[in-house]
Order: C-alpha cells, then structure tokens, then sequence
C-alpha cells in the first residue's frame, strides 16, 4: 500500500512534492516531484511532470516525465511527453508519443 | 480502503484537492481542500487551506476555514486557527480553536457568530450556551477572561469631522 494515493474521483491540482511512494488512481494537474516510486493506475488521468526514482504507467500521462531509475509502460498505459530515465519499457499495448532521453 | 486519497506525511502540495470520495492528510497542504466525502486531517499534518466536506474530523494542525455539511470534529491535539461552521460540531478536551464557530447547516447559515478566542473546551459544547456555563464554571483563567469579555465594539469613527456640525447648524440659521 503505497502511503500517498490519490483515489478514483478526485482530482488534485498544483505542485505535489513527496518523499515517499506515490499512488495515482485520480486525476492530477500540475506538477509532481518524489524520491520513490510513482504509480499511475489505470483509470487515472495525469496531466503533469513527473521526478521520481521509478515510474510506472497504466493509465494516462500527458506531461514530461524524469525518473532516475525506471519508467514502466503498462498495457493500455498511455503517455504523451519526452521521458528521461535510465531503463524504460513499453509493453505490448501501450501508447507513447515522445522523445527518449537513456544517457546512452 | 480503495477510494480513500491518502496524503502521506512525507507529502508537500501546494493547490488544490477537490472531488468525490474520503480524503486523509497526513502531509503538508496549502491550498483548498474541497470533497464530498469525509475529510480526516491526521496527528501530524499540517493544512493551510479551507477545508470542505461532509465530515471533516481534525487531529492536527489547520490554518483555515473549515466547512462540515454534516460536521466538524475536533478531537485532542488538534490545533485550528479559523472559523468552523457544520451542522453538529465536536470539540474534544485538548483541542485548541481560535475563530468564529457557528453550528448550523452552512446553507441555511447566519451571522451568528460566537468568538472562541483561546476557549479549551469540554465536549460537547459547541452551543453558545453551553459554551458560556462551561466558561462560567471552570473553564481555564485565560479562557474565562475571553469568554466574558465580549468582542470588542467596531471602532469608532466620526461620521462627521470636528466642528462639521457646529458649522452646518451656524449655515442653517
């Protein structure tokens, strides 16, 4: 259980800075900053940067997204926005429109 | 506990919560918390924001109106410095409150405001009268002087300057 979630229903807006995991099943705008892990659920609308340690993506990201370990793209994940991170996947289903940034 | 939005205490947001469903903070919120559902505000947090819900229950720190449309608890070690208005409003021993408290339907809601500057307060007391036995018969000193000292009149301000009067009567005759 991820000790920050935002639940089916609501909707946050603004600047959310976190140093613990991230659970995302709502709606979010802004801007999201953590040390851990973010979770962006199915069902979940997401129109904001992300910074954090892993990523993983069931739903819909609309927004930059910088992660230094991780980015995961879930079947039926959607994204749309440059990703920099050090491993990404997309698994078969998903959606991505962007620009790759590995540090190759 | 799937459609509880659980604002971590290791969480800093500044802007805005709003929509269906429970709320629990336990981080840090500046801002405006606006739900439908219960509104827990933790041991812990601290909320710069105004505060509507159907049920808010405050255990920490709040600087902001809260808004109950069904009610609004204080329990011990809560800290709010701003009005609170809710159908039924609790306040626990130990909860610290400074600001209008009015209990009634926010809808159908008057001016009847009550100061509770300083007050400690025994629950459940949030009527005006209650309020005022619990503040005649052992209430802290500090509480009591608040209490009985009614709120302070609205400053007075001449209508009119010095000599205006005397000069209108003399332009009279």
């Amino acid at each position: 259980m991820a000790s920050t979630v935002i639940s089916q229903g609501i909707t946050i807006e603004g600047e959310l800075t976190a140093d613990e995991d991230v659970l995302i099943q709502g709606t979010l705008k802004g801007k999201l900053v953590t040390k851990d892990a973010v979770s962006v659920e199915s069902g979940a609308v997401v129109e904001a940067d992300i910074a954090a340690s892993s990523l993983s993506v069931g739903g819909q990201i609309r927004g930059n997204v910088t992660a230094k370990d991780r980015v995961d793209l879930m079947p039926g994940g959607r994204l749309i926005g440059d990703v920099k991170a050090s491993r990404l996947t997309i698994a078969d289903g998903a959606s991505f429109k962007g620009n790759v940034d590995m540090d190759v | 506990m799937a459609d509880v939005t659980v604002v971590g205490s290791g969480i800093f947001l500044r802007g805005s919560i709003q929509g269906e469903g429970d709320l629990e903070i336990r981080g840090r919120v500046e801002g405006e918390i606006t739900v439908a559902g219960e509104v827990t505000i933790a041991d812990g947090a601290l909320v710069k924001a105004d505060v509507t819900g159907r049920r808010i229950t405050v255990r920490g720190a709040v600087a902001g109106n809260l808004t109950g449309e069904e009610a609004v608890r204080l329990e011990g070690g809560a800290r709010v410095v701003g009005d609170v208005r809710a159908a039924a409003i609790g306040i626990a021993d130990g909860a610290l409150l400074r600001g209008n408290v009015q209990t009634e339907k926010p809808a159908a809601a008057q001016r009847t405001t009550v100061r509770a500057a300083g007050a400690r307060l025994e629950r459940p007391a949030p009527r005006v009268e209650a309020r005022k036995a619990a503040a005649g018969n052992g209430a802290s000193r500090r509480g009591q002087a608040a209490e009985e000292r009614p709120a302070p009149p609205p400053p007075v301000v001449p209508a009119l300057k010095k000599g205006t009067r005397a000069a209108l009567r003399k332009r009279a005759r």
